[in-house]
């Protein structure tokens, strides 16, 4: 266990590295906030006599959450290191290291996702608390949703990473595997509300959504946040999204286990 | 030119169908990115009508011709995209000494032919909505869909090249480009005139966004009668001017990365 804490801690301090990236990042996150915003803004202006899915107040504030933890919640960020690994053979000095090879990536693949997540999210979610009506981010409806909010942010970087894993190993198994991880980042984008929050959807695809685990990765954090789920359902939701992580990683697992007993070492 | 420029499009489209396989995966994956695009404003649209009085094909269209200028320009122009590899690679050293513009040699250098994949889809989008919008059709009008579509590919290749001559400075790519490309495309999906005051002024008269498809299409949909909005969108020529001195300003400074 402490070998992949301190593993973890390496990560973090690499990753610390790259806060140009970051800053690139935050600007771009801040126009897009900004534009999604303006968008919703004309539509509820225009249509003041539609009941709309999610009041306005909800929306800015899904939007501003979604902007900050953009990071954090990506379906798929490739891991060059990871599927160079897979690809030149690496991989085979892995197998005689004393960690379990698939955990030691997701823990590696979760520092990733926290730095990047931390360095952007502090500086968003700053402008946004500090923005006029009705761009405000609004402060979370009660204490008790926050907590909720908190443990799904957390749950929803565990399961997104599980995702992701199995995408990365994946690549054993595929030659270029370029056209399957980004089918599954428009899939996953669109069933985490991450194109149009889940409220928008048609019905058919809703109810789709709804028994995916995908929303468990923006749709629910953001949304509980706000009230626009309460915290009865929000309680509920987090075993739900506890049971799916679960899942996925031992899909994961099976999955990289099989993938290395193909493995052929070639020697040289 | 234009023969050789078409040669090497069709030596990279021959490289990149050799994997008949990995083509066609790839491509049905960017007909699910694509659909996505097209899939939030059909979503919105099935909640509200209208957006400050636009309807969704009145939508759809302004969002085809920018998808399609995009499409295009990522499709045939890619070598200018990524230009900061040229650079960093070296290649760029290679052009400085043959007998052709720097700029075409660029041109030449890559095409990303899974795009078409794009380019084809916003040209449906475009037929879709226009077959669902009554419009009186006359000379006029197809006059100013053309020049729509051009302008719409002349700005982003104008937004590339300017884009690119950053790197000569910084050696690399800056990440905040997308801003201007990918932020820029997706806010001109929508008629610019539903956004406020200040980002209408910055995507008309700084970076005219709203000359290639919101200003003409006011025309086209018989929003406003004034025939000058008719050729509104070859104002873009003049935002062509900075972009390709600025590459020539570039270009004049560079220093090779050394590799």
């Amino acid at each position: 266990m402490k070998s992949y804490l301190n593993f973890f801690k390496l990560r973090i301090i690499t990753n610390l590295q790259y806060r140009a990236a970051a800053l690139a990042g935050i600007s771009t996150q801040l126009f897009f906030g900004f534009v999604y915003i303006m968008v919703y803004l004309a539509l509820y202006e225009s249509n003041k006599g539609v009941t709309p899915p999610m009041n306005l107040s909800s929306i800015v504030t899904y939007l501003w959450l979604q902007q900050a933890f953009f990071a954090l919640t990506f379906p798929y960020t490739k891991d060059q290191e990871l599927l160079n690994m897979i690809k030149n053979g690496n991989l085979a000095y892995e197998l005689i290291r004393p960690q379990n090879f698939y955990f030691k990536f997701y823990i590696k693949l979760i520092a990733n996702r926290m730095v990047a997540a931390f360095l952007r999210s502090i500086p968003i979610l700053l402008i946004g608390f500090l923005l006029p009506e009705p761009y405000k981010l609004s402060m979370p409806s009660n204490i008790t949703s926050l907590i909720i909010f908190i443990i799904a942010l957390l749950f929803a970087c565990l399961l997104v990473t599980a995702l992701s894993m199995i995408m990365h190993l994946l690549t054993m198994y595929f030659l270029d595997a370029r056209g399957v991880s980004s089918a599954y980042n428009v899939i996953a984008d669109l069933f985490m509300g991450g194109i149009v929050p889940l409220p928008f959807f048609p019905k058919f695809l809703q109810n789709i959504a709804y028994k995916l685990p995908f929303r468990y990765i923006s749709d629910f954090p953001y949304r509980v946040y706000s009230g626009d789920i309460t915290i009865i359902v929000g309680k509920n939701m987090l075993i739900g999204s506890f049971i799916w992580i679960i899942i996925i990683i031992v899909i994961g697992l099976i999955i990289s286990k099989h993938a290395l007993k193909k493995a052929v070492i070639q020697g040289g | 030119m234009v023969k050789l420029f078409i040669q090497s499009i069709k030596l990279s489209i021959k490289s990149q169908i050799e994997y008949k396989g990995s083509f066609i995966l790839n491509g049905i994956s960017q007909l699910f990115i694509f659909f996505t695009y097209y899939f939030m404003i059909v979503a919105l649209f099935s909640k509200f009508n209208n957006i400050k009085g636009f309807t969704v094909y009145e939508v759809l269209l302004c969002f085809s011709i920018i998808q399609f200028g995009y499409s295009i320009t990522e499709t045939f122009f890619r070598g200018i995209d990524k230009f900061e590899d040229l650079i960093i690679d070296g290649s760029l050293d290679r052009f400085l000494v043959r007998p052709r513009g720097i700029l075409f040699q660029t041109l030449c250098s890559d095409v990303d032919f899974i795009k078409i994949f794009r380019v084809i889809q916003s040209v449906i989008v475009l037929i879709i909505s226009l077959i669902n919008l009554d419009i009186v059709w006359n000379i006029n009008k197809v006059i100013v869909l053309i020049l729509c579509l051009i302008s719409s590919i002349l700005i982003f290749f104008g937004l590339f090249v300017l884009t690119s001559s950053y790197c000569f400075i910084t050696l690399q790519g800056l990440e905040v480009k997308n801003v201007f490309t990918d932020g820029g495309k997706y806010m001109a999906q929508y008629p610019i005139g539903i956004y406020r005051k200040g980002i209408v002024f910055i995507f008309t008269f700084i970076i005219p966004y709203a000359f290639i498809n919101y200003y003409p299409l006011l025309y086209f949909l018989d929003k406003t009668n004034n025939t000058l909005y008719m050729f509104s969108p070859l104002l873009v020529l003049i935002f062509l001017v900075p972009c390709l001195w600025s590459f020539k300003i570039g270009l004049k400074h560079y220093n090779s990365a050394g590799s």
